[in-house]
């Protein structure tokens, strides 16, 4: 990324040189009226007017003076720049038209370009007089821009502006079907995302709204719709640049920055109505000043990637101040979507490293879940029962091995889910207390309270709880241990409560909860994130234990 | 013999009890099972017993953690446990022997008929000798003793460095767990192999043995010979 910037403030220095214009003109003049006369170099146009004023739909025409300062290899190229339509004479000489002036007018473009005879091609005074009529849009006050340069680079030059344009447009159409898509599909609504796309599909029709005019003759009646289609472009695309940043950022005040910048945009369009160019610059400045303060505060805060894309927001400035304005924005806009890009492969990688790591978690749960019947402990032990029982009388042997069967079977049902319906868990803790009472030759009784069918729970938590009651608990007076569960609703939580009735065991050291515990708040994060509560502790009758859910 | 049985598993323990029966027969003074460590150590603390019968996993408490205070005592240990990965490091603490659970009568009497046999180990043999001293446990490395002298139903720890510390196990117990590199040279002594120097004889046929720090220590008529052969 670093690189890719100092590549492109390399092509920005490059390309803010300039070419000499190879012509000098003067102010047009203007007269109502229609005289053949008024072509000729040899007429005087002293007395003319400086400003179109209310033609209506009249005929007038315009002249204008032009020296040619030097020749320009090849054949003279003429390029207008102007509102109507009209018929071009060279020297009194015509040489082409822009729609028709005869009534009723068809308008003309605002840009085009015609060819001069090499005859009327030497350096020195020149005289281009058009023979005009602007019957529609007639009060808007516009005026002729001439250039004089060779006839093929006028016409070429659009050509490669235009090949690099649609490559940048092209890139970012593909950007925002992608990144379109990638939302769409993706499980968790990264919003980021759709900015992101929504930003590259504006910048792909800016893009192409921008040098349409190239390829499409727009009528000059036509000219202002596509201004105005590029004004809300512009105006759409600085408030979700800001908006990508903010997000990205984890920027703190969105609200407040956002409503100054909506009402920025805002007071901008409707101060300079009809200035349409100048509206875009100051649109990409609001842009540009909310995005800077965005990027400020993620450099006070440490973000990832800040200080690149704030490099990234002071050479696309550089860009449009050194460039000419078209260009420039275009170019300044490229080097903000890039940053976003850039920041978004950072988000991308965090969201990548947190899925190896949740996948890694998830895999070292299941391998834990499946250990518990395969450890030494628990194996050996209850083989050594077994054997016991086999010796002693084969008829509850069998009955102890079914039971074991039935646990074994349990957990190997269970052990690749995340969560499991509620009745399984305590089908497990059911088999699993069938199968200590063989082992410990202890009575326990299992009870349940309130508990839901629908319910589901991560495997083996319960199971996990009800393994540490019996390790950890003598019978009461009675010779046996109770194990009660229960399950309650409240408004935005629920709660599972299991308390062991029993007489806590002294111990060498205090009782910390050691893997057990580990592995119960590992499965709850993996389900539930971070809202869950659990409570393991000592109570006169013996232990409780609870485990609260949130809702979202 | 008394005996004491620390289980936690009602079904082992009394399977444990019922084979030691069996195996003891009318030699048995006592057998008692404790279901936890407190209550077991608190009986240790209380009675004098021959053979300790310890799980080494009790109700999730570490029974090595007490390891070294029960092989202090003057009694025999024997582990059962289905950590059979932690036999190695049970022996080095001096344990008569490891059974692996799951075990069968067979194998829980070759445990027992270790107790008084002479036949010295060549492998899994003790390491550390654990010391109780005002109160406090430590360890001290077999290959720091220069002799043992048998006091009655204690034994005096005989130091290279010169210190003297006092083992509630007595000689007998003692030589039925330390390495083969030990000889018992002498009702009262045991020596490692290697500090022995050379035999001297004094007169009236009296067998003496040159330690190589220059002590001098008595040699058992009856164990002369043996002595002699290992010395060449």
């Amino acid at each position: 990324m670093q690189r890719l910037l100092i590549f492109i403030s390399f092509i920005l220095i490059l390309s803010s040189c300039k070419q000499n214009d190879i012509f000098q003109d003067q102010p047009s003049v203007y007269q109502t009226g229609d005289n053949l006369l008024w072509a000729k170099t040899t007429f005087n146009d002293q007395h003319w007017k400086n400003e179109r004023g209310n033609t209506s739909d009249k005929l007038f025409w315009i002249r204008s003076h032009v020296r040619l300062l030097q020749s320009p290899n090849g054949p003279l190229g003429l390029k207008i720049q102007s509102f109507g339509s009209f018929d071009v004479y060279w020297d009194g000489v015509l040489i082409g038209s822009n729609g028709r002036v005869a009534k009723p007018e068809i308008a003309g473009t605002e840009r085009s370009v015609f060819s001069v005879p090499d005859s009327l091609s030497a350096k020195g005074p020149h005289l281009l007089a058009l023979r005009a009529r602007q019957s529609y849009k007639q009060t808007t006050q516009r005026g002729v821009d001439i250039k004089l340069d060779n006839y093929i680079s006028l016409l070429k030059s659009p050509l490669i502006m235009m090949s690099f344009m649609n490559l940048m447009a092209g890139a970012f159409l593909i950007a925002a079907i992608y990144y379109f898509f990638l939302f769409a599909n993706s499980k968790r609504k990264e919003y980021t995302i759709l900015i992101f796309a929504i930003i590259c599909l504006l910048f792909f029709a800016l893009l192409i709204i921008e040098y349409i005019k190239f390829y499409i003759d727009i009528p000059y009646t036509h000219f202002f719709v596509r201004m105005e289609v590029i004004g809300w472009l512009t105006f759409s695309i600085s408030l979700f640049v800001p908006l990508y940043f903010s997000i990205q950022f984890n920027f703190k005040w969105k609200v407040l920055l956002f409503s100054a910048l909506f009402s920025t945009l805002t007071a901008i369009y409707i101060l300079n109505l009809g200035h349409y160019d100048w509206t875009a610059i100051l649109y990409s400045l609001a842009m540009w000043v909310s995005a800077v303060v965005v990027v400020l505060y993620a450099i006070i805060q440490k973000e990832k990637g800040s200080i690149i894309v704030l490099t990234g927001l002071i050479l696309s400035a550089i860009a449009v101040n050194f460039l000419y304005y078209d260009l420039g924005i275009f170019i300044g806009f490229t080097i903000i979507v890039l940053c976003m890009l850039y920041l978004h492969t950072l988000r991308v990688r965090v969201i990548e490293e947190e899925h190896q790591s949740s996948v890694l978690l998830s895999s070292r749960l299941k391998l834990e879940l499946i250990k518990k019947n395969i450890q030494p402990h628990f194996l050996r032990n209850t083989l050594t029962s077994l054997i016991d029982w086999v010796e002693e009388s084969p008829k509850k042997g069998v009955e102890f091995i079914q039971a074991l069967a039935g646990e074994f079977d349990i957990m190997n049902d269970i052990s690749d889910a995340e969560l499991i319906p509620i009745h399984k868990e305590i089908a497990l803790c059911k088999t699993h207390l069938s199968v200590m009472q063989f082992r410990k030759e202890m009575r326990y009784e299992w009870e349940e309270s309130g508990i839901d069918e629908a319910e589901f729970i991560p495997p083996a938590i319960i199971h996990t709880i009800l393994e540490n009651g019996i390790t950890h608990s003598m019978p009461l007076a009675d010779g046996k241990i109770y194990f009660l569960l229960s399950f309650q609703r409240a408004l935005n939580y629920k709660i599972y409560t299991f308390e062991t009735r029993a007489e806590n065991r002294l111990l060498t050291k205090e009782r910390k909860g050691g893997n057990g515990f580990q592995y119960i708040r590992a499965r709850l994060t993996e389900s539930y994130g971070d809202r869950w509560e659990f409570i393991s502790e000592a109570v006169p009758q013996g232990w409780v234990t609870t485990i609260k859910l949130y809702h979202k | 013999m008394r005996i004491l049985i620390i289980e936690d598993e009602g079904r082992i323990a009394k399977r444990l009890e019922r084979m030691t029966r069996s195996f003891f027969d009318e030699n048995l003074t006592s057998v008692c099972i404790c279901d936890y460590l407190q209550k077991g150590l608190a009986h240790i603390a209380e009675h004098q017993i021959d053979i300790l019968l310890l799980d080494l996993n009790l109700n999730g408490e570490n029974g090595f953690d007490i390891l070294e205070s029960v092989v202090a005592g003057s009694f025999h240990t024997i582990i059962v446990s289905a950590y059979t990965d932690r036999a190695i490091h049970a022996f080095s603490y001096g344990v008569l022997d490891f059974v692996p659970k799951p075990f069968d009568e067979h194998r829980l009497s070759m445990a027992f008929k270790r107790i008084g046999a002479t036949v010295k180990r060549t492998e899994n043999s003790m390491k550390v000798l654990a010391v109780k001293k005002a109160g406090q446990l430590h360890l001290i490395d077999i290959d720091d003793l220069l002799y043992i002298k048998g006091a009655g139903i204690y034994s005096e720890l005989h130091l290279q460095n010169g210190r003297l510390e006092l083992h509630d196990k007595s000689l007998e117990t003692l030589e039925q767990l330390l390495p083969e590199s030990f000889e018992r040279i002498h009702k009262s002594y045991i020596i490692p192999m290697k500090h022995a120097e050379k035999i001297t004889v004094q007169a009236g046929s009296k067998y003496n043995l040159l330690l190589k720090n220059g002590e001098v220590l008595p040699i058992g008529r009856s164990r002369y010979k043996d002595l002699k052969k290992r010395l060449i």
